[in-house]
């Protein structure tokens, strides 16, 4: 279809009227767009069904006696329920702590680590690397070890002994528990921010920094200055990512304290997890997971329109 | 100057897209490959593969546990020729998940080892058939108590073939050390850990996490001090929390159990500076093979009205089995026979479950079954709680565990924690 | 002071004279001017703490897998024990390490090549395409990552079921790509936008079709990014398990991931176990990762800026 479309422009001459161009960069929009049928097929068939399914459950009654036969329409008595029963805002409230957090430091962090590493070298690729080795290990390797480190036996409770003091409880006091969950979070997404963030820090040209120095820049003027600069762009699409990862965090909470102690660290994945799969009401469970594909669904469009906006700059 | 996509050089030219093409096609038929190699394992596997395929789902992954469905699949197969047993692991949490879809997509395994108290769900959702008739005409069926026989509406959707429960294991060098012998009564518990904590040792290990597990280790201490799921009293619950606060506030017990499973605190005991910890038979491999101080086992010291919950695996016939027979078959020459009780109990220290073989001089003979086995006879308690109605088990047992994770964190104090689970539990108990 | 955009000059694509299109070399002097910053105290404190917080843990990791049980919660044994490779040795006993490890590199490489087979049109697609449903196209490949996993399983069993793709490698790749595509995209997309619309454009008045354009132009300069994504993907359907658990249902299938899972069971952490096989799960990846690693260090240049 493209090459019947192109042929009628082939006799047109480079730097004629713009308005063959505009022509076929128009036509050419519609062919360009077929090109994402394949993953649209693709993510309409195995991702769209499930997420269409995941809505349905959540405005019907669903437990493990139902779920195989008709499901019996209940409107948003699943999500009044978990809201009366007190789950869902202490699980929000919990959240949006725990997304503040996992996010604020996980950019923070990782444009430091960057800046940090910032240089061309060997020591720097090494502990780059590292890092970035640390985020691949599955979270139940990593939560394990940080359960460890962090108990009444840990790395940093005997330090606390050596002087003296008594145990700190980080994973099992209801003011710590869920903080101690969401630095570990954010200690495993740093490295991911960080090798983007120094990708982007590195692109900046010689010149820049020449002019700095002319200017009798401090260290810290040109990180205010040049580098964070140059990474706003970047940080827009790194907290999109960031906010998603930890809005959906799961598995550190499973493995570190199981949403305990009590309920201290139930979040709302968590809390759906456990209404779903440990007290069998599905219904309910998917109407919490409905919540928080709401949150994200207004950061998604923030997202998308900023991105748009930018580029037709 | 016009830009070109290529050089003009003819020979060139015809290479580059070569290439390409041969990267193509190496992916398609890399793609066509990898289709190939993995359709080749569906097409009726994902149950019996015929007639003489038993698939057995289960969850075990310790070595001694992994030996009894080795140990059981040999024994099935020497009697039963031209029969294959198939083990399938299945990581414990997901386990009823995969259960639960599989029987959305009308398919499963033969038979299932799963949860005891998970029974009630899973025959809910389908995934068990009823097994009335095989077990009606059931020969041994009076060696059951009826504790261990799982029902659904009058219906029978799983028996558990041996039992899991709680006991005391104490430290004896530890206790000999303080100048205690292993208690018999609540009181003596408390004294006992009082000169231990003075010796500079701890007290008590338990598992404190928000869940089922939670529960199941709280039970016997609550229904020491009165507690019932038929008709629960706020004051019952109230003091058998308090005890257990007691406990944390004088650092017999540590916080940090809200943290804990079963297992770490075992490890912990078995490490050696813990006096005491309320954990299960099961652990009996464990003992031996780390513990490096002399330990016992005492019933745990809970008075008159004290029980303790029946865990351990059920044992059912999965739904969609295209082998009913041949699982029926294969369930009453393992776990529901004498023999294969006690092969279970030889490998993995589990008490059987019939009456005969619980009197077998393997049980009665060994130091360390003994206790567990009196505690069945005389304190066991049906797991999940009769009186809890199947929908509302898993509710009841969550809410449970977080009330008691919450006393031990001290989060909530016992007689909030107790008014909140009690107001769960007439919510639940008059549900239907 | 100036705000850049660096990046768009790192990878972007050079006309050299003789027609043939090249990459401007990146960064050719970025480090000669850092030294005298990279000394200070505070830069070099912070590399030191960097180094503690991730290499602490790994450490540790190391150090249980050489334990004995016993000694894993004992609080004598922290540091000073004697070491044993019974972890290891239990692990190749134990038998299926090497199923396991071909299974997940099957999974792995088929969800890849899947996954980029889809997305990389669907990345450029939505580059060049403006517009309302660009917009609405974003908007939902982000919310479909916000889809619980657990939320999918049930009904990718019963379509598995219904198309007979159940206990089979390829339907587990399936759903594993399905997963992946958002993120595929999203993460791609950037790159086919940095590649200047003017060689497009030459390349049509010369009379290449779209796709060919595509294929012979836009490809070879996006090529980072795609390396990228494909590293990325790579790692993240290694280390994918519950797809795997869900949708597998005879022994000896299971990909290493799940064997991992093996070693939480209900009846304990086998903490040692656990560890060794992290370590050894690990091996392909830090091979994998160092044969990448310079691609993705600079392929994520372009990804930063969008």
């Amino acid at each position: 279809m493209t090459t019947a479309q192109r042929s009628h422009h082939r006799t047109a001459r480079p730097g004629s009227s713009p308005a063959p161009l505009a022509r076929r960069r128009r036509r050419s929009l519609d062919a360009r767009l077929l090109y994402v049928l394949p993953a649209a097929a693709v993510l309409a068939v195995l991702a769209a069904f499930p997420l269409v399914q995941l809505v349905r459950m959540s405005v019907s009654a669903v437990t493990s006696a139902t779920l195989s036969t008709n499901w019996a329409f209940v409107g948003l008595s699943n999500f009044v329920k978990s809201w009366q029963q007190g789950d869902t805002p202490a699980a929000l409230l919990n959240t949006l702590v725990f997304v503040v957090i996992v996010t604020a430091l996980g950019l923070v962090g990782g444009f430091a680590a960057a800046v940090a590493l910032r240089a061309n070298t060997k020591a720097s690729a090494i502990l780059l690397g590292l890092m970035v080795f640390v985020w691949a290990l599955p979270p139940v390797v990593n939560g394990s070890v940080w359960k460890f480190l962090l108990g009444d036996n840990g790395l940093f409770n005997s330090v606390f002994h050596l002087f003296g003091a008594s145990s700190f409880p980080f994973l099992y006091d209801t003011r710590f528990a869920l903080l101690s969950v969401a630095l570990v979070n954010s200690w495993a997404i740093i490295p991911f921010n960080a090798l983007v963030f120094r990708a982007a820090i590195l692109g900046i040209p010689e010149e820049v920094y020449e002019a700095a120095q002319l200017d009798g820049a401090s260290p810290w003027q040109e990180i205010r200055h040049i580098m964070m600069a140059a990474v706003r762009p970047t940080t827009l699409v790194l907290a999109v990512l960031t906010i998603v990862y930890a809005f959906r965090s799961f598995d550190f909470i499973y493995v570190m304290t199981y949403g305990g102690p009590g309920k201290a660290t139930n979040t709302l994945p968590f809390l759906g997890y456990l209404q779903a799969f440990v007290r069998y009401d599905f219904g309910l469970g998917s109407s919490t997971a409905i919540i928080a594909v709401l949150f994200v669904i207004v950061l998604a469009v923030v997202y998308a329109r900023s991105v748009r906006k930018e580029e037709l700059d | 100057m016009a830009f070109t996509a290529e050089p003009h050089q003819p020979g060139r030219r015809r290479r580059r897209p070569r290439l390409r093409l041969a990267l193509v096609a190496g992916a398609v038929a890399a793609t066509a490959g990898l289709i190939l190699s993995g359709c080749s394992g569906s097409g009726g596997s994902s149950t019996a593969g015929g007639s003489n395929t038993l698939t057995v789902w289960h969850y075990f992954s310790d070595p001694n546990q992994v030996k009894v469905m080795t140990d059981f699949a040999a024994l099935f197969e020497k009697d039963n020729a031209g029969v294959t047993v198939k083990n399938v692991y299945v990581p414990y949490d997901q386990m009823d998940q995969k259960l639960i879809a599989s029987a959305g997509a009308k398919t499963g395994p033969d038979v299932v080892v799963f949860n005891g108290a998970d029974a009630s769900n899973l025959a809910l959702s389908g995934t068990l058939a009823p097994m009335d008739s095989q077990w009606s005409s059931f020969a041994d069926k009076g060696q059951f108590p009826s504790s261990v026989i799982h029902k659904l509406n009058g219906k029978t959707y799983a028996v558990q073939g041996y039992v899991n429960l709680l006991g005391l294991w104490y430290n004896k060098d530890i206790l000999d050390a303080a100048g205690v012998t292993p208690p018999t009564t609540l009181d003596q518990l408390d004294s006992a850990m009082a000169k231990v904590k003075a010796a500079g040792k701890s007290g008590i290990t338990l598992s404190g996490l928000p869940n089922s597990q939670g529960e199941w280790q709280a039970y016997p201490w609550l229904t020491a001090a009165g507690f019932d799921l038929a008709k629960p009293s706020t004051s019952a619950l109230t003091a058998g929390f308090s005890r257990v606060a007691g406990w944390v506030d004088k650092g017999y017990l540590s916080k940090e159990s809200t943290t804990w499973d079963q297992t770490v605190p075992f490890q912990k005991f078995a490490a050696g500076d813990v006096a005491f910890a309320e954990n299960g038979n099961w652990q009996i491999g464990t003992a031996k093979s780390t513990a490096k101080f002399h330990y016992g086992v005492v019933p745990l010291p809970l008075g008159s009205k004290g029980k303790v919950y029946l865990g351990g695996e059920g044992e059912g016939i999965g739904a969609f089995s295209k082998n009913k027979d041949l699982a029926w078959k294969y369930l009453q020459a393992t776990y529901y026979s004498s023999k294969g009780q006690l092969i279970a109990l030889k490998d993995s220290g589990t008490i059987p479950a019939r009456a005969d073989t619980a009197a077998d001089s393997a049980v009665t003979g060994d130091p360390l079954i003994k206790p567990f086995a009196e505690s069945v006879s005389k304190m066991g308690a049906n797991y999940p709680g009769t009186k809890v109605p199947p929908a509302s088990v898993a509710n009841q047992q969550l809410a449970g565990g977080q009330a008691w994770s919450s006393v031990l964190g001290g989060s909530q104090s016992p007689s909030a924690a107790a008014a909140a689970y009690k107001q769960q539990l007439d919510q639940l108990l008059s549900a239907k | 002071m100036t705000s850049m955009q660096p990046g768009l000059g790192a990878a972007a694509a050079e006309p050299t004279p003789g027609g043939s299109v090249r990459r401007a070399s990146p960064r050719r002097s970025s480090t000669r001017r850092r030294s005298t910053h990279r000394r200070t105290p505070i830069a070099v404190l912070s590399r030191v703490l960097l180094f503690v917080i991730y290499g602490v843990p790994v450490l540790w990791i190391l150090l249980t897998s050489l334990k004995n049980p016993g000694d894993v919660l004992s609080d004598k044994a922290t540091f000073f024990f004697t070491p044993t490779l019974d972890a290891y040795a239990n692990v190749f006993q134990s038998g299926g390490l090497f199923e396991a490890l071909a299974q997940s590199f099957l999974i792995a490489a088929g969800t890849t090549i899947l996954t980029l087979l889809v997305a990389i049109p669907a990345g450029y697609g939505l580059a060049r395409v403006g517009g309302r449903i660009t917009t609405i196209c974003l908007a939902l490949l982000i919310v479909l990552q916000m889809v619980p996993q657990t939320a999918n399983v049930i009904p990718l069993f019963q379509i598995f079921g219904n198309w007979g793709l159940l206990d089979s490698t390829f339907g587990v790749i399936l759903a594993d790509t399905a997963l992946l595509i958002p993120f595929a995209v999203l993460l791609m997309r950037p790159f086919f936008r940095a590649v200047p619309e003017a060689l497009e454009e030459a390349s049509a008045i010369d009379g290449a079709s779209t796709w060919r354009t595509f294929r012979s132009i836009v490809l070879p300069v996006a090529r980072n990014g795609v390396a990228t994504a494909a590293t990325l993907v790579f790692l993240l359907s290694w280390g994918e398990f519950l797809y795997a658990v869900n949708f597998l249902l005879m022994p000896g299938k299971y990909p290493l991931s799940a064997l991992l899972a093996q070693q939480v069971s209900a009846f304990g952490i086998n903490w040692p176990g656990l560890m060794a096989l992290a370590v050894l799960t690990s091996i392909p990846i830090l091979v994998l990762f160092a044969c990448t690693y310079r691609l993705l260090r600079e392929g994520l240049t372009l990804g930063a800026v969008k």
